[in-house]
């Protein structure tokens, strides 16, 4: 008993010494000297969706039509890849370059980017709890007449030697809602070699 | 001689303020692989600014730069933008390289770019 006594307390004084010499780093988001990795990172991130956003800025496919601004709405951005990501990791930085520009407005009102409260909040219509003056009125949601799609995909290969390369293709669409047509296409490749031992999911 | 030493100083100084955009290579070493030799200014879709810098690889390599853009607004202000973060660019061996960027928005007039080598 005394034995096992001893072993659990030594286990815990090691356990405890352990986690308070593990060092913890902070990463310097604004000038990252730190290693790649096979799988996405923000700065992959970060690099397609400044890639994106300036080519779809120097296109006219977002230039304002008689002093109107574009509606936004994100479609489906499918993750391809083999990694847990989520697209909004891309998206939002595009929708936040976007908005700033003044060319656009993102609507949460349909598409990938809603917002429940948009129904919620006209749902309430005809409830005596709340000033009707206060709710929205019927026909104020405006409809989008643009659309952003596309997908992440990635790619193995192995290289023999213990090595690998893994591609990542960021493919983005805007669509002119009023006629289906593509107005604007852009893609961005990012690729990594590495240990085939580096996990890239 | 009194009025033209004021004059020219008035002038200076005009120049000097005109304008608070530049590029600027910020590491010593780039300057012996690179050279700016232009920068060209228009105004875009719904009057954004682009900016294009042209330079040149000077030596017999190929070589990997970064550069990063920060905006400001007519009263100095940052614009914020994506531009702002290191943002890698080739350049191949004794040739041209450009380097376009847009303005994130039409408030965004001066521009600083900054041109650095590239962390490995």
């Amino acid at each position: 008993m005394t034995v096992l006594k001893l072993a659990l307390s030594a286990s815990l004084t090691s356990l405890l010494l352990l986690s308070a010499c593990a060092k913890v780093q902070k990463i310097d988001m604004h000038n990252d000297t730190g290693a790649q990795v096979m799988a996405l990172d923000y700065r992959d991130f970060q690099q397609a969706a400044s890639e994106a956003t300036q080519s779809m800025l120097k296109s006219p496919a977002l230039n304002i039509v008689n002093g109107k601004r574009h509606v936004l709405a994100i479609s489906e951005v499918r993750n391809d890849t083999m990694q847990h990501i989520d697209t909004d990791q891309l998206i939002k930085k595009i929708r936040i370059e976007l908005l700033n520009s003044g060319k656009v407005f993102v609507t949460t009102a349909v598409g990938g980017a809603e917002d429940k409260m948009n129904q919620e909040s006209r749902d309430l219509r005809g409830n005596d709890e709340f000033n009707s003056v206060s709710i929205a009125k019927k026909g104020t949601l405006q409809a989008p007449d643009m659309s952003l799609s596309g997908k992440i995909l990635q790619r193995n290969i192995n290289m023999g030697d213990s090595k690998q390369q893994v591609e990542y293709y960021f493919m983005l669409t805007l669509t002119d809602l009023k006629n289906g047509l593509a107005v604007w296409e852009g893609e961005s490749i990012i690729g990594k070699r590495g240990s085939d031992k580096s996990v890239a999911w | 001689m009194k009025l033209y030493t004021i004059l020219f100083g008035v002038l200076l100084l005009l120049t000097s303020c005109s304008s608070k955009s530049y590029v600027k290579l910020v590491d010593n070493s780039v300057e012996r692989y690179i050279e700016v030799s232009k920068i060209n200014k228009r105004r875009i879709n719904d009057g954004l600014i682009e900016i294009q810098i042209i330079g040149e690889n000077k030596t017999d390599k190929y070589r990997s730069f970064r550069y990063r853009v920060t905006w400001e607004d007519k009263d100095g202000f940052e614009v914020p933008s994506l531009s702002s973060k290191w943002t890698d660019f080739p350049a191949y061996k004794n040739a041209e390289f450009r380097i376009n960027v847009i303005a994130p928005n039409t408030k965004a007039t001066e521009y600083q770019i900054y041109i650095d080598k590239k962390e490995k």
